[in-house]
C-alpha cells in the first residue's frame, strides 16, 4: 500500500483535484440533462487528448528541474509538416509518423543541448526555439495544409464504449510514464536531477543526459500530440500549438508536482487535465462566456499553488 | 610498520602561480581515525580532492594498498573503496532512504527494471550492519539533518570502502547525535576502516581520533599520536602561535561611564522577565549562553527586527523607530549569525558587497561614480587586512574568515554608535579568528560600544569585559573583570536544567 502510495507520489492534493472534479461533475448533472449523456462525455474526452499529451511531457520536465516553452512553435511546425507528408495512403502515413517523430526528438535534442552544454536557463532556450519554430511553420505555408488519410481520421473519432480512441492511447502513455519513474534507473535519476542537481551530480548520476534525455522524451511526445491534432483536423494548421506552451503547464501545477522539480508525478497531471477539460464543458452548459473561463481558470491555478504554498510551510 | 591504506607520496597541487599543496606526506593506517587539522585555506579540502580523485595532483602520487593511483575520477575512487562524505549532503529530499544509499546503483530485475524489494533488502541490511534504526522507505524529506548524515555515510560505505573522509561531520549535529557517529567511527575503526577526521573542533579530535596531522601552508607542520598532543600544541601547529596570543589585551580605562545603549523593561517573548541593562562606550559586553537561551532573540528586539514593548535608549536618547532602518539610523547596526542567508550578495563582486549599505550609496543611489566602489574598497581592505587578489572578485570566492571582516568593515561605514555581532567567527579559522577580535578591541578603544553573542566559551572569556549570562531567556547573572570565567560562565547557564550543555564548544 505503502508503494503504491510513493510509486503514484499520491497525496492530499490528488485527494482535492479529485473531490474538485466530482463536483464540477455533480454541477454539471444539475444543471443540463445532455451533460451526463456518452456523446457529450466523449467529446469532453476528445478536448483533453492533446492537452494531456503535452502536459505529461511537461511534467517530465518540470520534475526534472527544468521547463520546456517550446510547444507552441514545435506543435504548429509538427503538424504542418505532419499533413505535407501523411498523404493518402497507409504508407504515407507512416512516413510521416516517422518523419515527425524523428523531428519531435530533434528539437528536444536541441532544446536539452543547449541547455545542458551552454548553461543557458532552459525557459530562455525552449523560449527561443519555440519562437524559430513558430515562423517555421509560418514559412511552410500561411494557410492549413496537407492531409492525412481518411481511414486515420476516422480512426481517431471511433470509440471503445464510452472511450475514445485516442483517450485510451493517453491512459496507456500515462501508465507507461508513471512505470518508467517508478520502476527504471531513469525514472529515479530525473527526480534526484529535478531535487538536487548538485548532490546527483557528486552521487554519480549522469545529470547531462538525464536532462538531454528527458527534453528528447518530451519532443516525441509533443510529436505524438502533433500526429493526434493533425489527424483530427485533417488538415497541418501552421497555428495549431499557439497557447499550448503555458496551457502545458496549467495541469502540471494544478495537479501538485512542484515548479521547483523533484516532487510530483504524473497521476496529478492527469486528474487536473481531466478537471480542467470538465470545468471548460460544464462552463458551456451554463452558457458562461469563454472569457470568464479564463478567469476561473487563472483562479484555480492560484488557489492551487497557494494550496500547496500553504502546506510547504 | 604496517602499510598505509592511504597515502601521499610529496604531493603537489597548484591552481596557476598558487601551489596549494606543497610536497606533502600523509597516511592513514588500518583501524586509525587520522584528524586533519588546519586553518580555512591551508589545504585540507584540497588534499581530500586529490584523495578522492576530483583532483589530479601536480606532482607526486596518492597511494593505496601499497600501489600508485592515478585516480580518473571520483568514480573510480570510490569504486575502489575511498568513500567520502562531504560537509554538504548529498543526500536527495525526494527519494526514499534505500533509493539514495543505492543511486546509481539500484538492483535490477532480469527486464532491466528496479528490483524494489531488492533494493529496500540491499539497503536494510546496510544500516543494519551500521546499527542505524532507519526504515529504507521513509521518505529523506522527513528526516533530521543528524538522520540524513547517517544515510549519507550508509550511502558511502554501500561498496566496501576501506576508507572513509568525513569532512566537518559534526558541523551541524547536536551533542547527542555526535555521540551516536562517534560510536558509528569507534564501529568502523574496529573493523580495521581507516578515517580521515576533518574538524575544527579539537575536544571531538582527541575523542574520537587515534591520530593528528596538522597542516598549514599545504605542508605538514606536525604529524603523530593523539597523546602526543595538547590543544594548545595542536594550535600552534596550526597558527604557529599559542591559544592566549589570540586575543589582544582588555580595555584598561574601564569605560567612561557613558552608556551608549540603555535596555529599560524591554519584553522579548512572554512569559520571559524583560531585560534592563546598559552597554558602555569603549567596552565590549558578551552575552553567553546556550543555544536557544534566547540571545539572539534579545538581539533581534534591541534592533528591532522583532520589537517589543520596552524602551531602547541610544546615547540617551529613545529610539522612536523600532525597525532595523530606524535602528540603523540612530547608529546600531547589528550583524546576523548566518552570513550567507542574511548578510553577503555571494554573486556580486567584494567592492559591492563592501558598498552596499553605505549611506548615500548602494540601494539609495541610482549612480555610482565609476571606480567608487573599488577605491572604497581597497581602502577597506588595507585596513582591515582582507586576503583578496582583486576586489572585484565575487565575495563567494573569499574564505569565511575574509568574508566575515568585509561584513564587519562594512557595518563600520556608517560610523556606528553600537554594534551587535551574533556568532562573529562561526565557520571562521584560527587566524581570522585574531583579527578579527583585533578588529573588535581597536574599534572598543574608538569609542564604539559592541554587543557579542557567542557559543565559543574561550572567545567569550578572552574577549568581552563584561558578560551576561543568559538562561531561559534571562540575564540569569552579570559577570565582570576575573569573574569571567569558563566555568563561571558553564554553572550559571547549566544551572537548573537537565539539558546537555549542546551549545558550548571550548574553542
Amino acid at each position: 500500500m505503502v508503494d503504491i502510495i510513493r510509486a503514484t507520489r499520491a497525496g492530499p492534493v490528488h485527494l482535492v483535484v479529485l473531490a474538485l472534479i466530482m463536483l464540477v461533475f455533480a454541477v454539471g448533472v444539475y444543471t443540463s440533462d445532455r451533460f451526463a449523456t456518452p456523446l457529450n462525455l466523449a467529446g469532453v474526452q476528445d478536448q483533453m487528448v492533446a492537452l494531456a499529451l503535452v502536459a505529461l511531457a511537461q511534467t517530465i520536465v518540470i520534475l526534472s528541474g527544468g521547463i520546456d516553452l517550446s510547444f507552441a512553435g514545435a506543435l504548429s511546425t509538427l503538424c504542418v509538416v505532419f499533413a505535407m507528408i501523411a498523404g493518402d495512403d497507409p504508407q504515407t502515413l507512416v512516413m510521416g509518423v516517422a518523419a515527425v517523430l524523428a523531428l519531435g526528438a530533434s528539437i528536444g535534442l536541441v532544446n536539452g543541448a543547449i541547455t545542458v552544454y551552454l548553461g543557458i536557463h532552459p525557459f530562455i532556450v525552449t523560449l527561443g526555439t519555440s519562437t524559430i519554430l513558430s515562423g517555421t511553420a509560418l514559412l511552410l505555408t500561411r494557410q492549413p495544409t496537407g492531409s492525412v488519410p481518411v481511414f486515420f481520421e476516422d480512426f481517431l473519432y471511433e470509440r471503445l464504449g464510452p472511450m475514445p480512441y485516442g483517450m485510451i492511447f493517453v491512459l496507456s502513455l500515462y501508465l507507461l510514464v508513471g512505470a518508467m519513474l517508478w520502476k527504471t534507473r531513469f525514472g529515479t535519476r530525473i527526480y534526484a536531477v529535478g531535487d538536487n542537481e548538485a548532490a546527483a551530480e557528486i552521487s554519480g548520476v549522469p545529470v547531462r543526459q538525464t536532462k538531454i534525455a528527458v527534453y528528447v522524451l518530451s519532443g516525441l511526445l509533443a510529436a505524438v500530440a502533433a500526429v493526434y491534432m493533425t489527424g483530427r483536423f485533417g488538415v497541418g494548421d501552421p497555428r495549431a500549438g499557439v497557447g499550448f506552451d503555458l496551457r502545458s503547464i496549467t495541469p502540471v501545477i494544478v495537479g501538485g508536482t512542484l515548479l521547483a522539480g523533484g516532487r510530483g508525478g504524473v497521476l496529478g497531471t492527469f486528474l487536473a487535465v481531466v478537471l480542467l477539460a470538465l470545468l471548460g464543458n460544464v462552463l458551456n452548459f451554463v452558457n458562461v462566456p469563454s472569457a470568464y473561463q479564463w478567469i476561473v481558470e487563472g483562479l484555480i491555478i492560484i488557489a492551487a499553488v497557494s494550496f500547496f504554498a500553504r502546506r510547504a510551510r | 610498520m604496517t602499510q598505509a591504506l592511504l597515502a601521499a607520496r610529496d604531493l603537489s597541487k597548484n591552481f596557476g602561480p598558487n601551489a596549494v599543496l606543497r610536497g606533502l606526506e600523509f597516511e592513514v593506517h588500518e583501524g586509525a581515525c587520522v584528524a586533519l587539522c588546519g586553518e580555512n585555506g591551508a589545504g585540507k579540502s584540497t588534499l581530500i580532492k586529490v584523495l578522492s580523485g576530483l583532483l589530479a595532483p601536480s606532482s607526486g602520487h596518492v597511494e593505496y594498498l601499497g600501489e600508485k593511483r592515478d585516480w580518473s575520477g571520483p568514480r573510480e575512487s570510490l569504486d575502489a573503496g575511498i568513500a567520502v562524505v562531504h560537509q554538504e549532503f548529498s543526500t536527495i529530499g525526494a527519494l526514499s532512504i534505500a533509493e539514495n544509499i543505492l543511486l546509481g546503483a539500484e538492483p535490477l530485475t532480469r527486464l532491466g527494471l528496479i528490483d524494489r524489494k531488492a533494493l529496500n533488502a540491499r539497503a536494510k541490511a546496510l544500516l543494519d550492519s551500521l546499527d542505524i534504526a532507519l526504515p529504507p522507505k521513509k521518505l529523506v524529506d522527513s528526516l533530521s539533518v543528524a538522520e540524513k548524515q547517517m544515510v549519507e555515510i550508509a550511502k558511502a560505505l554501500r561498496s566496501d570502502a576501506r576508507v572513509l573522509i568525513l569532512d566537518e561531520p559534526t558541523a551541524v549535529l547536536s551533542q547527542n547525535e555526535t555521540t551516536h557517529l562517534f560510536r558509528l567511527i569507534g564501529e568502523l575503526k574496529a573493523r580495521g576502516m581507516g578515517l580521515i577526521y576533518v574538524s575544527h573542533r579539537l575536544d571531538e579530535i582527541f575523542q574520537v581520533c587515534t591520530d593528528i596531522t596538522v597542516i598549514k601552508d599545504g605542508v605538514v607542520t606536525a604529524n603523530g599520536p593523539v597523546s602526543s598532543f595538547t590543544h594548545d600544541s595542536v594550535v600552534s601547529a596550526m597558527v604557529g602561535r599559542e591559544l592566549g596570543d589570540m586575543f589582544p589585551p582588555k580595555g584598561t580605562n574601564s569605560a567612561n561611564g557613558e552608556h551608549v545603549l540603555e535596555v529599560r523593561d524591554l519584553v522579548v517573548a512572554p512569559g520571559v522577565p524583560p531585560a534592563t541593562f546598559h552597554v558602555d562606550a569603549g567596552e565590549i559586553l558578551g552575552l553567553a549562553g546556550l543555544v536557544g537561551s534566547g540571545r539572539t532573540e534579545l538581539a533581534r528586539a534591541i534592533y528591532g527586527a522583532d520589537p517589543g514593548p520596552g524602551t531602547v535608549l541610544l546615547m540617551g536618547e529613545p529610539l522612536v523607530r523600532r525597525s532595523p532602518a530606524g535602528s540603523i539610523e540612530a547608529g546600531l547596526m547589528m550583524l546576523t549569525e548566518s552570513r550567507k542567508d542574511d548578510g553577503l550578495f555571494l554573486e556580486s563582486s567584494v567592492a559591492r558587497n563592501f558598498t552596499a549599505t553605505t549611506p548615500g550609496l548602494g540601494a539609495h543611489h541610482a549612480n555610482i561614480p565609476p571606480g567608487f566602489e573599488e577605491r572604497r574598497a581597497l581602502a577597506m581592505k588595507d585596513r582591515f587586512g582582507v586576503v583578496v587578489d582583486h576586489v572585484g572578485l565575487p565575495i563567494s570566492a573569499l574564505s569565511g574568515g575574509n568574508q566575515q571582516k568585509v561584513l564587519i568593515a562594512r557595518l563600520l561605514e556608517n560610523r556606528p554608535k553600537l554594534v551587535i555581532l551574533d556568532e562573529p567567527t562561526r565557520g571562521v579559522d584560527v587566524g581570522a579568528k585574531a583579527e578579527i577580535y583585533r578588529i573588535l578591541r581597536q574599534l572598543a578603544h574608538d569609542g564604539v560600544a559592541i554587543l557579542v553573542i557567542s557559543s565559543e566559551l574561550i572567545e567569550v572569556v578572552g574577549l568581552c569585559d563584561r558578560v551576561y549570562v543568559m538562561r531561559h531567556g534571562e540575564l540569569a547573572r552579570e559577570l565582570t573583570g576575573a569573574e569571567i570565567t569558563e566555568e563561571a560562565i558553564i554553572a550559571v547557564a547549566a544551572a537548573e536544567t537537565a539539558r546537555t550543555t549542546g551549545g558550548l564548544h571550548h574553542g
